[in-house]
């Protein structure tokens, strides 16, 4: 059996996918902590632990993300937004569009019907567009941010926010909290703002569907579901949407593997 | 004849500034907003009555200001900070035709005709560019606030700062530090980079001296220094940058007041209670 591995290096956690053949048979997520190198070989081997192989079965591996360089036992690096593109692709092959919302930039892609990304455009100017506008509140608030998104879906009424920018939301926040708004409607209220900078963006490159929406941003439901409002469409997302551009890596190095045989 | 007594305040962001003032004399307050800027607006008008020893009764006529003035109970007037801050200035330096202020969370920049407001720029959208990210950066660096200025102007390798935003600039200046850049170059470069963006704002106006500096940031030498580099040529700094605005507004005040006399009118005052302002109706 041939076994390839993608590895994805964000700014706030890196993924490892195995994959036997085109098929994901283990894959594992760590905060990404301060030395990618370090953090990259222990995400690999808790990987590798659970597809139950050893380092030297792993035919080919492709390193990617912010700190795809840092990746000491990769076979070769490979840009996020082709990577991205392939996994997508792989999870639903009629996508054409693709949000991904990752812990410091968010990307929109543009697909085409073999998933190779026709254009793209990135939130990298500013933090309110990114997961790292959710990492602040969440501190706000004192809850984790894997809550965010249930506590959301509670609120009646979500408060507004007079702010984009995610330095004055936080102080915004502390002050409505000071006011007595309840967590939940300052959540709903600060993922409608988050949810309208990403709309201006998907806006911009033109919604085409299917759009799936991947990136650790994906996995609270709130947020989902405000862009779905504001876009007025259903949104595909994956099961784990914070593996899809180390899925996209192990696809990359599948390709590799099976064409040069 | 009794003398007449003016106040201004202006309810900043960070700050809550309370002038008052008679033909002859000047009392100030400034106390902090805080997150119940709101509540304390009160407080610091009765901490500057007390220290000017007059009772609210005295004062002829009221004028709010700034970011809080919106609902202050015990205002005859609101007025927006650009003509405030333009009739303060001119007030104070008659010769300035651009203002900068530079606020916890805004900037602005207002250009000055026969002492009245023409044009103006703001930024109250994004941090970067208002003292917010110094305060942000400098509490990552673990400064204090009061310390930047000075420290700045002992940089000898000013570090440029790549990231715009104030969240991935604080993270910035960690890794640069981590990396044993010194402290002073890290945020020399911290006040290049406001200074940067203010100016980009200013273009716009076509900036004419003399140029005057106030707020907050006025009292930072760093981002003097910082700005006079951008924009080639000294600038002008209020002995307390902080009241130009409050000044403007009683000033604005006692203009209400004498227009009023003038014209043999009577003068419109709100009904006043000296309690906690509130932001919605």
């Amino acid at each position: 059996m041939v076994y390839v591995a993608g590895i994805d290096i964000g700014s706030a956690f890196s993924k490892a996918v195995i994959m036997a053949k085109n098929e994901i048979i283990a894959y594992r997520v760590l905060p990404s902590g301060g030395n990618y190198k370090l953090t990259a070989e222990q995400v690999i081997k808790e990987a590798l632990t659970k597809a139950k192989l050893k380092q030297k079965d792993i035919t080919y591996t492709v390193a990617t993300g912010y700190g795809s360089t840092n990746v000491s036992f990769s076979s070769e690096t490979a840009s996020d937004i082709s990577c991205l593109g392939r996994g997508v692709y792989y999870l639903f092959p009629a996508a054409r569009t693709a949000i991904d919302i990752g812990g410091q930039f968010t990307r929109v892609l543009k697909l085409d019907e073999r998933g190779k990304a026709t254009s793209f455009l990135l939130s990298e100017k500013c933090a309110a567009g990114s997961g790292r506008f959710l990492q602040v509140i969440a501190r706000v608030l004192q809850i984790d941010l894997e809550d965010i998104g249930e506590l959301s879906l509670k609120s009646k009424k979500g408060v507004d926010f007079n702010t984009g920018c995610a330095v004055f939301a936080e102080s915004e926040a502390v002050s409505r909290v000071a006011e007595g708004a309840s967590k939940e409607d300052i959540l709903a209220g600060l993922h409608r703002t988050l949810a309208a900078k990403i709309q201006t963006m998907v806006a911009r490159i033109g919604l085409e569907p299917d759009c799936a929406v991947v990136g650790g941003g994906a996995k609270d439901i709130g947020l989902v579901r405000s862009i779905e409002e504001g876009l007025g469409y259903r949104l595909l997302v994956p099961e784990e949407p914070q593996i899809v551009a180390a899925l996209g890596a192990a696809l990359v190095a599948w390709e590799k593997v099976s064409k040069g045989g | 004849m009794k003398s007449q007594y003016f106040a201004g305040i202006d309810i900043g962001s960070t700050m809550t500034k309370v002038v008052l003032m008679s033909e002859a004399t000047l009392t100030s307050v400034i106390g902090p907003t805080g997150p119940e800027h709101r509540k304390l607006a009160n407080r610091v008008m009765e901490e500057a009555l007390a220290k000017a020893k007059l009772a609210f009764e005295d004062i002829t006529y009221v004028v709010a200001t700034g970011y809080g003035r919106i609902n202050v109970p015990f205002a005859d007037k609101q007025i927006t900070e650009i003509s405030c801050h333009a009739r303060g200035v001119a007030h104070l330096l008659p010769e300035v035709r651009t203002v900068i202020d530079i606020g916890g969370q805004d900037s602005k920049g207002i250009k000055l005709k026969e002492g009245r407001a023409v044009d103006f720029v703001m930024n109250d959208k994004c941090a970067a560019g208002t003292g917010r990210f110094l305060e942000v950066t400098a509490e990552e660096l673990g400064v204090s606030l009061e310390d930047v200025g000075r420290l700045s102007l002992e940089a000898k390798n000013k570090v440029e700062i790549s990231n715009t935003c104030t969240v991935f600039a604080a993270q910035e200046v960690v890794a640069r530090l981590s990396e044993g850049v010194a402290l002073p170059d890290i945020i020399a470069g911290l006040h290049e980079a406001i200074a940067t963006r203010i100016y980009g704002m200013l273009r716009r106006l076509k900036i004419e001296r003399e140029v005057a500096l106030t707020g907050g940031g006025a009292k930072n030498i760093g981002l003097v220094k910082a700005m006079e580099a951008k924009l080639g040529f000294p600038v002008l700094v209020p002995p307390e940058p902080l009241l130009t605005g409050a000044i403007g507004a009683a000033l604005l005040g006692r203009d209400i007041v004498r227009e009023a006399v003038e014209k043999g009118e009577t003068l419109v005052r709100s009904q006043r209670r000296l309690t906690e302002a509130t932001l919605f109706a």
